[in-house]
């Protein structure tokens, strides 16, 4: 035997897989195999679609285009650029309750957020407080890097300079006098955008570590003095500026200005009538652009899109139809694997 | 001339004829004043690389892949400031990955090649000093042209050396090629002619030799000794580098060629470079891709423009430049283009031609480590040699098989023979069994002295014991050796069968005979007993015939150059003197030897060769007393061979001429002049052949038997049920090629046979007889009118044959025989179109008497005229150029040498090896290739995502994938699965591919990978790239989404739909499928949350951190991904479903059937083989008698020399 062995030491091992032979699974995808399956999922996806499209449906959604286009608009005065500092007032009216919490968002048009070269256009190490960059920012930056003395931006950058201004207060009018909604504007960023990705400066106060900077060209106020009520709410990681920093993937998008879930509000909004005063500062007619404000509430889903419910609706439908289909072509084309005669 | 001018080195090297002297006098001189000193030294150099250049050099190496140039050309694009798309550095990973991982093979590779060099040159070796006076121990590094050098028995020459003295007294030295060229039977080299007492020192001869070349079996040299006598050499005298000294002491040599100039070194080609035709189709689809890519990158620029020229005014997320000023749409236009480019360029898929060579590994691997394939006998595996045409085995078309050694054994038996218009024959036995009225018959003309040197039984016997260049070595001599031979085998069995022998001869009481059987007479050396004698033949018929001359006792004891000793049945040993040996060649099919008989002083000649090389050249009766009955004899003796030929026996003629000696004097100073040349020396050297061989004596005829290999019908009916057209071309004659024809169902018995020959009776003049072609030129012009129309002729016949309604399904059934000298006719340009249709009708096409160039003519004709695919199997030298000649060349390691194997793309030990090799491994390797490049293409327009994308950014060319994931997702998340699915996907067990050759058909060809599977599969990925894009756009329409966490579930979607885009095509899982699919999944899962939870600010500017977390814990992420996956790959599922349900391929049967249980499947194989068989077999019946213009031989031109027939040879048994 061993001497046999010796002389084929040229034979190949005789395993399973060398010589191809493992056990294998071997699907076949013929019209009898595949009915259960495809009643399976069908119902599956109708569950879903429906489950989908009920909670869809019951997510409250109140939506103003406020940049003023129309002459019966309100801040129709606001829209020429030439106006400055101009305020106008959104009035609407609620007829049921606005339940559970509101998320209250500012929402623009046309707005091209994703352009390639806008979206470098920032500094991230600056961002995370370093202070080097502070006083030479980034080459991604330019032009928005230095201002016409040279002297350094801060926080540098497109997307910083073309940070969204215009400021939004919400009234209820009970019996004529104006009562103020307050907008929660904690947390309305990432947690991680907040807390790790942004830093400041560990200097105090905030606004030594701005020294020799020069505030972004197109803001009225340095990025230190973003929220005078609240001074943990500036520079970097001020939420509406982190809102801000995170682009949005799509040109009609809404971002996230506050959330009504305090006193009197925190069950909802209550029917009634309602004042918003807007401090229309963010000019869009220059690139045929709309501003609006979105109230509504969500649900385990995020906001209201029926799309995902109807999709799974008809896909699940669509496979049960299919698989009725099959059911012929398996009655016609069955296979004769009995018989064992191949073809027909 | 010195030897420091590059020039004069130059020049002194590329002369036709080089002057070499010897070193001797020179030594101890530095080396610019030695006369040899412009050739180069025995050290040798394989590397490609040194290592300070590696880099640079590997680098131009690769550059010179177009592939390469274009994704540089694209990482360099990415540094214009204008157009880069990604971070510059970054683009730069892959091709840098791509190019590194290529320049480490490649480095590995030259380190091994360095290693063996070195242990080369540092072999030692013994060279001559003046100095010392002796031989002293060197490497061979040190060997340079001009030394004397000196081989030990067993040791290995060190370069090519012209042989001076051995041992040997007979002048001799016996060498092992195999290192060279395979071949396992020992060679004789001997000495050029001097005294025996050889000094190195005294050697003041001037060596003439040739340019270097890589021809191993030819050299021209001579020595011009001061006197200005010259003396020839040739490759007899010349031991290769490489050859290893066997059987003798010592041999001291003149080196003439060292290092590479050494035709080993000359011979040493790399491996071959072949493009598969998948590969070819490939490249064109590639450019597809460009084309494709060109016109999403121009909708791009052009999309960018009319957008930006829309605007109204300038928004605020419009960066202008550092100056502050904006470029014009049309220039942003002209730079988006190649932002495009870099953005898309994975469309183009960098990774596809890595990947198939790793497939191609993988699938080689599998097929040399198929234990069906290898052969117990000789332990030998199947070897692939050329790495890259695996799927060419599964497209093959068309066969071409040489007949002996490939259809056949190869191992000769000796069955008949045939004296003197007598006929003996023997029993079927691989040893031979003296027929008894021969052994009388014999004993008889050997008891009469006096007719003893006449009679034409003793000469036959003689002439098939000289008439040979089988060497004699002692079976114990110590040669190691894991190959079988001829020889050791027959030895052994003689053993067994020997008893029976002795009992015969003894009851015969034949004394004479078992005397010079058993009992050598007492004179011999021990050595030299003929028990212990081994024949080493060059071809196995040789051997064959020599051990069935020693059978009836004629045993050959020895051979030398200069003589050969035969032993009588008598006992007496005969030496006689060699004066020539007239070697075999294609042209002539003869050889002779011409020998001085120790006894009569006659110088005789003996030749032996193909019947219709010899029956030309016999002329006077063989002696005066048998006048008249010599025509009687030699019809007679045709006659025989014409029946041996029918039994399918390989056939030689045995003739004898006594040369006078006035004729051999005059001849021999022809010879000599010959021998000398330099230029034309083998024309010359035929044509002294030529001369001499004329008015030869028939002696006799020999039949040898040489059985078919097991397994070889089934194995053709299996290729021909493939739609494998198999055509055999052999040098036999046609008789035996038909009879072999029918013997392994290459020919049915009701098959109509076209039988095409030129008789070609003529006797040719003796000038022309060296042409290939068959008549003088007047004539040949009237010969080719008559074949053209006769060829037209039958082409129409054969066409209303077809076309007949009754016969539809019988257009194979024609087979057609043909033979060289009409094959000829029948390739010339003229006529080639013609006989390709014709033979294109044909099942079979047999191709008899055929020269080893002609083969490879109707191959290159056939492949090129009808655009196939070709398989090209043989076993011997002559199919060597056969072998180049077609797509994939396979040689069969034989009894024949190594010629074959050499030149092959695969070498296999059985002809029956093909059958698995092809419709098992060629199919496997053909459709998981094919179905692998469709894949890889599919997988790569995933990037289409990036392109919908563009019409919502503005079409600025924004990635919203991180750029490093996507790097990944090529590299790692999606490479493996399908690699993985090239080299181990089964669509069909091999036991239903054996059984059913019929699906082999899928692959010929334009086979799966067409044009229009191609641009489905690029079709399908767009639909996919939509879905997979649009459904997420949909659900986050109007949403707070930013970039980056909208193009992770983009990200995830789509690598979940190529994965199971996959799983659709996979047709058994395995658990190596099932870790790597579900590996895949892990990976992509791991990387890309490690990466999401480390990279805070890096790779801006996408800053995927904690993106893909967060995305994991929405809800809508996964119902996101299960639906979009869903939608993109319903089509392809219900496709695949309802094409299985309605119309299913043959291959889908096929997997149906394999799901049985093993027993119900045989029977359902059966089935099916048997349905298909009924349907070729019957109508064939029914089939109309041809016309019976065709019927009977047809005499064209009277007048003409020639007759030309063509019957129809319907056999009905």
């Amino acid at each position: 035997m061993v001497k046999e062995e010796q002389e084929l030491a040229n034979r190949p091992d005789n395993t399973a897989f060398t010589q191809q032979r493992l056990p294998a699974w071997q699907p076949m995808l013929s019209a009898g195999i595949v009915i259960p399956g495809f009643v399976l999922i069908g119902l599956a996806f109708i569950g879903i679609g429906v489950a989908l499209f009920v909670t869809s449906r019951s997510i409250q959604v109140l939506e103003f285009d406020y940049t003023g286009v129309d002459q019966n608009s309100p801040c129709f005065k606001c829209s020429d650029p030439k106006v400055l500092n101009c305020v106008c007032n959104l009035n609407f009216s609620i007829d049921s309750l606005f339940k559970g919490t509101v998320f209250f968002y500012y929402g623009l048009s046309n707005y091209y957020q994703n352009f390639r070269k806008y979206g470098v256009s920032k500094d991230d190490v600056q961002l995370s407080g370093d202070l080097t960059n502070f006083k030479t920012p980034s080459d991604t930056c330019s032009p928005y890097a230095y201002d016409s003395n040279n002297q350094p931006i801060v926080p540098c950058g497109s997307i910083a300079n073309s940070m969204f201004n215009d400021a939004f207060k919400l009234y209820q009018i009970i019996n004529g006098t104006n009562t103020l909604v307050p907008f929660d504007g904690k947390g309305i960023a990432w947690w991680t955008d907040y807390n790790i990705k942004y830093r400041n400066p560990s200097i105090t106060p905030l606004k030594n570590a701005f020294n020799n900077t020069v505030k972004p060209i197109f803001w009225s106020k340095p990025a230190y003095e973003l929220d005078t009520s609240d001074p943990a709410n500036n520079g970097f990681i001020n939420q509406n500026f982190l809102v801000w920093m995170r682009r949005a993937a799509l040109p009609n998008f809404r971002k996230l200005y506050g959330r009504i879930n305090e006193g009197d509000y925190a069950q909802g909004l209550p029917a009634g009538n309602y004042s918003l005063e807007i401090a229309y500062n963010y000019p869009v007619l220059s690139f045929d652009g709309r501003k609006k404000v979105v109230f509504s509430n969500v649900s385990w889903m995020g906001g209201k899109n029926e799309f995902l419910g109807i999709a799974y609706l008809v896909i699940g439908s669509m496979c049960v139809f299919m698989s009725i289909v099959m059911l012929i072509v398996y009655a016609k084309f069955k296979f004769p694997e009995e018989d064992g005669v191949p073809g027909h | 001339l010195t030897c420091t001018n590059e020039e004069s080195c130059q020049r002194a090297r590329e002369k036709d004829l080089r002057n070499l002297a010897s070193n001797l006098p020179y030594e101890g001189l530095e080396r610019a004043k030695q006369p040899n000193c412009y050739f180069p030294g025995n050290a040798i150099k394989t590397t490609k690389y040194t290592l300070l250049l590696f880099i640079p050099m590997n680098l131009f190496e690769q550059f010179h892949r177009l592939a390469n140039i274009y994704f540089v050309g694209l990482a360099i694009l990415n540094f214009v400031p204008v157009v880069s798309a990604f971070q510059p550095e970054v683009a730069l990973i892959p091709i840098c990955v791509v190019l590194s991982l290529t320049a480490l093979k490649d480095a590995s590779e030259d380190f091994r090649r360095y290693q063996s060099d070195r242990k080369l040159n540092n072999t030692p070796c013994l060279i001559y000093s003046r100095k010392e006076q002796q031989f002293i121990k060197r490497h061979w590094k040190d060997v340079r042209v001009g030394d004397f050098v000196k081989v030990v028995c067993n040791e290995i020459v060190p370069a090519d050396l012209l042989l001076l003295h051995t041992s040997d007294p007979s002048g001799v030295c016996h060498i092992e090629t195999s290192n060279l060229d395979g071949e396992i039977n020992l060679k004789q080299r001997k000495m050029m002619s001097g005294d025996p007492e050889f000094e190195p020192e005294s050697f003041n001869s001037a060596v003439v030799c040739e340019k270097p070349n890589n021809n191993l079996n030819h050299f021209k040299c001579y020595v011009e000794k001061p006197n200005k006598e010259k003396v020839g050499a040739g490759i007899e005298s010349l031991l290769l580098r490489g050859c290893t000294v066997r059987n003798t002491d010592h041999a001291v040599g003149f080196v003439v060629y060292a290092g590479h100039e050494t035709k080993a070194m000359l011979n040493n080609k790399g491996p071959r470079y072949k493009r598969s035709k998948l590969e070819r189709k490939l490249n064109t689809d590639v450019i597809f891709c460009v084309i494709l890519l060109f016109t999403m990158c121009l909708i791009g620029a052009l999309g960018h423009f009319l957008w930006l020229q829309a605007l109204p005014g300038v928004p605020p997320y419009l960066v202008p430049d550092g100056n502050g000023h904006l470029d014009s749409p049309s220039l942003s236009g002209f730079y988006m283009f190649f932002t495009m480019i870099i953005l898309l360029q994975i469309l183009i898929p960098i990774s596809l031609y890595v990947s198939i060579e790793l497939v191609k590994i993988g699938q080689i691997f599998f097929i040399t480590n198929d234990i069906d394939l290898h052969d117990e006998g000789t332990d030998s595996r199947v070897q692939c040699k050329a790495l890259n045409i695996t799927e060419d085995l599964g497209q093959i078309e068309y066969i071409f098989s040489d007949k002996t050694g490939t259809l056949t054994e190869n191992k000769m038996v000796f069955r008949r023979c045939s004296i003197m218009g007598t006929e003996y024959a023997h029993k079927e036995n691989a040893v031979v069994i003296p027929d008894r009225t021969l052994l009388q018959q014999i004993s008889r003309a050997e008891s009469s002295s006096s007719s003893r040197n006449i009679d034409p039984h003793l000469d036959f016997f003689l002439g098939l014991a000289i008439c040979n260049t089988v060497v004699v070595s002692v079976a114990t001599a110590q040669r190691q050796r894991k190959n079988r031979t001829i020889s050791e085998d027959s030895v052994e069995e003689e053993d067994h069968v020997k008893p029976p022998v002795k009992i015969e001869g003894s009851g015969e009481t034949n004394k004479l005979h078992t005397c010079s059987l058993h009992a050598p007479s007492q004179c011999d050396k021990s050595a030299m007993t003929p028990d212990n004698l081994s024949y080493e033949a060059e071809s196995p018929d040789e051997a064959a015939l020599v051990y069935a001359a020693k059978a009836y006792g004629f045993t050959l004891l020895a051979r030398t150059p200069d003589s050969v000793t035969v032993r009588l049945p008598s006992g007496e040993d005969l030496v006689f003197q060699v004066l020539d040996t007239l070697t075999f060649d294609y042209n002539r099919k003869r050889m002779s030897v011409l020998v001085r008989h120790p006894i009569t002083k006659e110088y005789v000649l003996y030749t032996k060769g193909a019947d219709h090389a010899i029956m030309e050249l016999l002329a006077t009766p063989y002696a005066e007393h048998l006048s008249g009955k010599q025509k009687n004899i030699a019809a007679d003796t045709q006659y025989h061979l014409d029946g041996y030929a029918k039994e399918g026996l390989r056939t030689l003629c045995f003739t004898k001429k006594v040369v006078s000696d006035k004729a051999y004097e005059s001849w021999s100073v022809n010879r000599q002049r010959a021998l000398a040349a330099i230029d034309n020396r083998e024309e010359l050297v035929m044509d002294t052949a030529v001369q001499l061989e004329t008015d030869l004596s028939l002696l006799g005829a020999t039949g040898i038997e040489d059985r078919l290999q097991e397994s070889v019908p089934e194995t053709i009916m299996a290729l021909r049920e493939a739609g494998i057209q198999v055509w055999v071309l052999t040098g036999d004659k046609t008789e035996t090629a038909v009879n072999i024809g029918y013997a392994c169902r290459l020919l049915e018995e009701e098959d109509l046979v076209i039988n095409m020959s030129c008789g070609n009776k003529v006797r040719r003049p003796l000038s022309a007889s060296l042409k290939v072609g068959c008549l003088t030129q007047s004539s040949d012009v009237v010969f080719q009118f008559a074949f053209t129309s006769m060829l037209d002729c039958t082409l129409e016949e054969v066409r209303r044959f077809s076309e007949d309604p009754r016969n539809v399904d019988t257009t194979q059934n024609i087979s057609l025989v043909i033979d060289g000298h009409t094959l000829t006719l029948a390739l010339s340009s003229d006529l080639q179109k013609r006989f390709v249709d014709l033979a294109k009708r044909c099942r079979t096409v047999l191709c008899c008497r055929v020269t080893p160039l002609q083969k490879s003519r109707v191959v290159t004709v056939v492949r090129e005229k009808l655009n196939v695919m070709t398989l090209a199997v043989g076993d011997g030298a002559n199919d060597v150029s056969m072998i180049q000649a077609a797509d994939v060349g396979i040689g069969i390691s034989g009894q024949e040498g190594m010629q074959a194997v050499m030149a092959s793309d695969f070498a296999i030990s059985r002809f029956k090896h093909l059958k698995k090799l092809l419709l098992v491994h060629g199919h496997w390797c053909y459709t998981r290739l094919a179905s692998m490049i469709i894949y890889f293409f599919y997988k790569n327009a995933y990037v289409n995502l990036l392109f919908w994308h563009q019409f919502l950014c503005g079409f600025s060319g924004t990635a919203m994938i991180d750029y490093w994931l996507m790097i990944f997702f090529n590299l790692f998340f999606t490479s493996v699965p399908p690699i993985m699915f090239g080299i181990m996907d089964k669509d069909v067990s091999a036991e239903m591919l054996l059984g059913v050759p019929e699906l082999y058909r899928t692959g010929q060809g334009t086979g799966e990978y067409t044009f229009k599977t191609f641009w489905i599969s690029m079709l399908d990925a767009f639909y996919q790239s939509l879905v997979c894009f649009f459904i997420p756009y949909l659900a986050y329409q109007d949403s707070d989404i930013d970039v980056f966490t909208f193009g992770t579930p983009l990200n995830t979607i789509s690598f979940f739909t190529i994965l199971l885009h996959l799983s659709i095509e996979i047709k058994a899982w395995t658990v190596v499928h099932w870790v790597i699919m579900l590996g895949s999944v892990a990976l992509y899962f791991i990387v890309t949350l490690a990466y999401s939870a480390i990279c805070v600010t890096c790779n801006p500017p996408s800053n995927p951190y904690w993106i893909l977390q967060r995305q994991m814990a929405d809800p809508m992420f996964y119902l996101l991904c299960i639906i979009t996956t869903v939608v993109a790959l319903l089509p392809r599922y219900m496709f695949h479903v309802l094409r299985n349900s309605i119309a299913p391929s043959p291959l889908v049967k096929a997997r149906h059937l394999d799901r049985l249980d093993p027993s119900t499947r045989d029977q359902c194989m059966k089935m099916w083989r048997s349905f298909r068989g009924i349907a070729q077999v019957k109508p064939s019946r029914l089939s109309t008698p041809p016309s019976p213009t065709l019927e009977t031989p047809v005499d064209i031109h009277p007048h003409s020399p020639t007759t030309f027939d063509i019957m129809w040879d319907e056999r009905h048994h």
